[in-house]
């Protein structure tokens, strides 16, 4: 698939409805400009987990070597956990820019499923102004194998 | 906008809502929304390959339901932090059980924070997510 990747990941008020629906969430400050700018914000606010929709601004190729960098068996691998820290909230009409930190990596022995291999992965948002306006952190788990719940 | 009195706010109070009856259509609806493709969550063929019953939601889907609560209780600009771990998978026809408690009300530079634990518990009793949340009044200058 070619790999299409705009710059920056615009915060944009079509993405935030269809994105706040998906979370079967109505409310008004992500649906309805009129409410988000009466409570003095510039446009919609993003939902707190709505920076994962950056999947959609980051090219196949880039996630694919990000992830072959780890040495990653992708048939073993769990989403962990996730963190999202803001500095303030991030509304339609702004860009933001991710930048990729260093990968931290420690294992755990697993109840279910041998040795486990964590990795912390740390990417920081920028507004246009180059500010840092979110700190993410996903965390990805490498397991022995497949986990039967 | 939700209308939150910081000052009379409790340590121990709760916020809870239920999601009855999650379908594949939700999976699928949060799959275009948030970018997730990984044919596990949409595909029953693939998810009967990799030795599953049928496919299962996004750990992420679960994570923005449950978002609702710092979000609906305290306002979604006062959402200064969010942090999840996935701890069970989200079934289709799972009933689920979103909530959220104040367990700890600070100040940081003269500002109320509070911080929530929160959790996406499902018909079984199981956890799919445990996590916790600070929020604080945000107010634009």
């Amino acid at each position: 698939m070619a790999a299409i990747k705009p710059p920056g990941i615009p915060i944009e008020r079509g993405k935030i409805h269809e994105f706040a629906n998906s979370i079967l969430d109505d409310n008004p400050m992500y649906h309805d400009t009129d409410a988000a700018k009466a409570a003095g914000l510039p446009g919609v606010v993003a939902p707190p987990t709505y920076l994962s929709v950056a999947a959609h601004f980051t090219s196949e190729e880039e996630m694919f070597s990000h992830l072959a960098k780890l040495n990653l068996d992708l048939r073993f691998v769990l989403h962990g956990g996730q963190e999202y820290e803001f500095e303030r909230p991030i509304c339609a009409g702004e860009t933001l820019t991710p930048e990729m930190g260093e990968v931290k990596s420690y294992q755990k022995e697993g109840k279910r499923g041998g040795v486990m291999q964590f990795y912390e992965i740390p990417t920081l948002f920028k507004d246009q102004n180059g500010k840092v306006v979110v700190r993410a952190t996903s965390t990805i788990i490498q397991t022995g194998g497949v986990v039967k719940e | 906008m939700s209308t939150v009195d910081w000052k009379s706010l409790k340590e121990g109070e709760e916020f809870k809502f239920e999601v009855n009856g999650f379908t594949r259509t939700h999976f699928v609806k949060y799959a275009g929304a948030g970018g997730d493709f990984n044919p596990i969550h949409h595909d029953e063929t693939f998810a009967r390959m990799a030795g599953l019953e049928s496919v299962f939601g996004m750990g992420m889907l679960t994570a923005g339901v449950l978002s609702r609560v710092p979000a609906e209780w305290f306002g979604p600009a006062s959402v200064k932090k969010y942090t999840v771990s996935f701890r069970s998978r989200l079934w289709p026809d799972d009933n689920v059980t979103f909530s959220g408690k104040i367990v700890k009300l600070y100040e940081e530079q003269g500002v109320p924070h509070a911080e929530l634990e929160i959790s996406a518990v499902n018909q079984k009793g199981e956890t799919l997510i445990r996590g916790s949340s600070v929020v604080r009044p945000w107010n634009p200058s």
